[in-house]
């Protein structure tokens, strides 16, 4: 007779059942040395789930309060490094504008633009102080995910200063909205969601 | 598992996501035992089952605003420990030590009844094998799961644990006279 194998005794455990399980049922019913084979699997498991507990021999969690409180700092600062540069990239769009000129070009007015909208969405938010306030764990994903992008086009925007001056115009306007939009979004995520809830 | 349980659960994890690090420490006193013990069933060293703990209760301070209160608190640690686990595996790429001693010693010592007792023979099966064990057997994840956070398919999942099992069960000396 040939028994069942420890692949086909641990299928028999599960609780769904597998292609071939019946036949193993039968074989089971009619073999002792099987359901012995089984008995101490059953056995063994027992035994595995009741093996003490282990314990840590030092105290991890200062090291983890410590890693914690750096990442807060560099978000902080992160934050806070989104605004100044948004204050920068104005001041470095209005030196582009050609003193004397009277006319600011179209290209130029609409990179302003999107830069005060920038600026006016990054104020509200600040004061809006984001990070004190709680989120449930899918809005809070969505805000992270909105916030590393704003971060991406941020790089982008750097990379753009380098440019010749007609492709860089265009970069930087098409950088600058999809800024603003990212950051309406975020707006969205927070405030309209707060007031939504009474926070 | 769920004996893992937090009084004030909710409350713990809503001031945790504002920042406030007492309720962290809540959560890590709390859970601090349980993903110890499955990163030690796991891991090698004691060195590496604290590296374990640490990491878990690190990304579990970072991501606590993406806990989505679905499924148990203790479900969802669980799972970042497990991970960090078997990423902590895949990083120090022991031997297998189980396979060293089918490879060194053949099949001669399978004729004598080794009788060690659970803990040892558990230790000795290999890094692989025994994290199958410890995941299928002891936390209940099914051999899809499994498979999920190895990065291998549930047949290798149930091989490995039916290999585990043969072998526990010869070093225990519980194999069945026919």
């Amino acid at each position: 007779m040939t028994h069942l194998t420890m692949e086909t005794l641990l299928s028999l455990r599960e609780a769904g059942l597998e292609p071939g399980d019946a036949s193993a049922r039968e074989h089971l019913d009619a073999c002792p040395i099987c359901r012995t084979e089984l008995e101490r699997l059953h056995q063994r498991v027992a035994r595995l789930r009741a093996l003490p507990a282990l314990r840590p021999s030092r105290d991890r969690w200062p090291h983890v309060a410590a890693r914690v409180r750096i990442e807060h700092r560099a978000r902080r600062q992160r934050m806070a490094g989104l605004i100044g540069l948004a204050a920068a990239a104005s001041i470095a769009v209005a030196a582009l504008v050609r003193p004397g000129s009277g006319t600011v070009a179209a290209g130029e007015r609409e990179i302003q633009a999107a830069m005060a909208r920038s600026q006016a969405l990054e104020s509200a938010l600040s004061q809006y102080h984001a990070e004190e306030r709680m989120l449930d764990g899918r809005t809070a994903g969505i805000a992270q995910e909105l916030e590393d992008r704003i971060a991406q086009v941020d790089r982008e925007l750097e990379v753009a200063d380098l440019l010749e001056q007609q492709s860089r115009d265009n970069q930087v306007l098409k950088l600058w909205r999809e800024r603003v939009g990212l950051l309406d979004a975020l707006v969205d995520v927070h405030v309209t969601r707060a007031s939504n809830v009474g926070l | 598992m769920e004996s893992y349980l937090l009084a004030n659960a909710e409350s713990v994890v809503a001031r945790a996501r504002a920042g406030d690090e007492g309720a962290l420490e809540e959560l890590y006193r709390a859970f601090e035992a349980p993903v110890y013990n499955l990163a030690r069933r796991i891991c090698r060293t004691t060195e590496d089952a604290e590296d374990v703990l640490q990491e878990t209760f690190f990304e579990v301070c970072r991501s606590i605003g993406r806990y989505r209160e679905e499924g148990s608190l203790w479900g969802w640690i669980r799972t970042i420990a497990a991970s960090k686990a078997l990423m902590r595996l895949r990083r120090n790429k022991y031997r297998d030590t189980d396979q060293l001693q089918e490879d060194v010693v053949g099949h001669r010592r399978e004729d004598t009844a080794l009788r060690m007792d659970l803990e040892a023979a558990l230790e000795r099966l290999s890094e692989t094998s025994r994290a199958v064990v410890w995941l299928h057997d002891v936390e209940g994840y099914t051999h899809e799961e499994i498979a999920g956070m190895m990065g291998r398919t549930p047949s290798f999942s149930k091989s490995q644990l039916a290999r585990a099992h043969q072998r526990l069960r010869r070093w225990l000396g519980e194999e069945v006279e026919v």
